[in-house]
């Protein structure tokens, strides 16, 4: 039989893990965690920007994709005003390849060329996002940039290439991400490019209020 | 009338095992939330680098461990079921300083030893011996830790006068 005092005790104790356990879950709910950067080749802008973009993408996704083409407009014309980092999330379930397109491209990425090797899997997309046997598209779009094909095999297959993925993609969770592409701008979420763009119209507004300065406006 | 020299030596004990209890706790409390707030994958892979565990089992441990450590550490640092929490963070800390001792002697190339998360590590040998420093403060939680704790909050004690009889 447990006595009154170990029942307050008890009590108290059970009041602490609830409490703690809300605590934690809400601070997951709002991001608080450290964050864990991109890559320097899946990085763009100074680390100071006024207006930070973190997206979500999947090179076999036809919204990421067009998406694609809007942040690149936008970084043409904002300039040092945005910082991007993009990290992986391949939707593995419905693209049997992203996986290995987002190793790749990260293993381009090591060879100077993440960027060219990007566009060209988004500008291919139907050539291997569905393949039934693993594309042969990969090697080619290697063998366009000159990239070495030995060393980018090497590369997509070794633990660390595949575990830094895995781990955007248990971010990626963790922030309820499930859809691509998916952003955080300035720690608000944005799904799709209808939406980026629509959070894109501040993007005067804040680059003004950081710097107090006249902005014209973009036009995207 | 108490001697006054045995109760100042009980109330210096007794801040001895609030501070004990209050750092060996927070270390817990840390330890658990950082992990918490990221990935449950980042420590898995951190705990695979110790090569005792495969990557089912490293996973299922970094999902229930940090609970564990925020658990423990909480109950520690407000002196609920003191001596058993101490106990219970004790035996953490003995664990984990196994681990660290076998990849150590092995000379495995453990990069981050996942302590307090991915973010910094320092060598094994430097984790080694501040789990040290953390397994004496938690025996001092253990031994001096009533005082000022809800264990004594709730049995009506206004200074605790044991010295680990508890």
């Amino acid at each position: 039989m447990i006595n009154r005092k170990t029942a307050r005790l008890i009590a108290l104790y059970g009041g602490l893990i609830f409490v703690s356990t809300v605590a934690v879950l809400l601070a997951r709910q709002f991001s608080l965690g450290p964050e864990r950067p991109a890559p320097n080749f899946r990085t763009f802008g100074p680390a100071g920007a006024p207006i930070m973009i973190e997206e979500y993408s999947d090179f076999a996704c036809g919204a990421c994709r067009a998406a694609a083409g809007k942040l690149e407009e936008l970084l043409k014309v904002y300039g040092d005003g945005i910082r991007l980092q993009l990290k992986h999330y391949p939707l593995v379930n419905i693209h049997p390849w992203s996986l290995d397109a987002a190793a790749y491209a990260d293993c381009a990425g090591e060879q100077g060329k993440y960027k060219e090797y990007a566009a060209l899997l988004f500008e291919n997309q139907d050539k291997w996002g569905e393949a039934k046997e693993k594309p042969k598209e990969f090697e080619a779009f290697a063998g366009g940039l000159k990239l070495d094909w030995k060393e980018m095999q090497a590369c997509s297959a070794a633990p660390r290439t595949r575990q830094r993925i895995k781990l955007e993609m248990a971010e990626g969770d963790m922030k309820n991400v499930n859809a691509t592409p998916t952003f955080f701008i300035n720690g608000k979420r944005a799904v799709g490019p209808a939406q980026l763009v629509e959070q894109a119209r501040k993007f005067d507004g804040i680059l003004k209020a950081a710097h107090g300065r006249h902005v014209p406006p973009s036009g995207i | 009338m108490p001697d006054i020299q045995f109760m100042n030596r009980i109330k210096i004990l007794n801040a001895i095992g609030l501070l004990a209890r209050l750092a060996a706790g927070g270390l817990f409390v840390y330890s658990g939330v950082i992990k918490l707030l990221a990935p449950a994958e980042e420590f898995a892979y951190a705990i695979e680098t110790y090569k005792v565990a495969g990557p089912a089992l490293s996973l299922w441990t970094a999902y229930i461990l940090p609970w564990l450590e925020l658990y423990a550490g909480l109950a520690l640092a407000a002196g609920i079921f003191t001596r058993f929490n101490a106990v219970l963070c004790g035996a953490l800390l003995l664990f984990f300083e196994a681990l660290l001792a076998q990849a150590w002697l092995r000379g495995l190339p453990v990069t981050s030893c996942g302590c307090f998360g991915s973010g910094s590590s320092n060598s094994l040998e430097y984790e080694f011996f501040q789990n040290l420093v953390f397994l004496a403060l938690t025996f001092a939680a253990y031994r001096y830790g009533r005082g000022f704790s809800a264990d004594a909050g709730v049995a009506g004690e206004k200074v605790s006068t044991h010295e680990g009889t508890t």
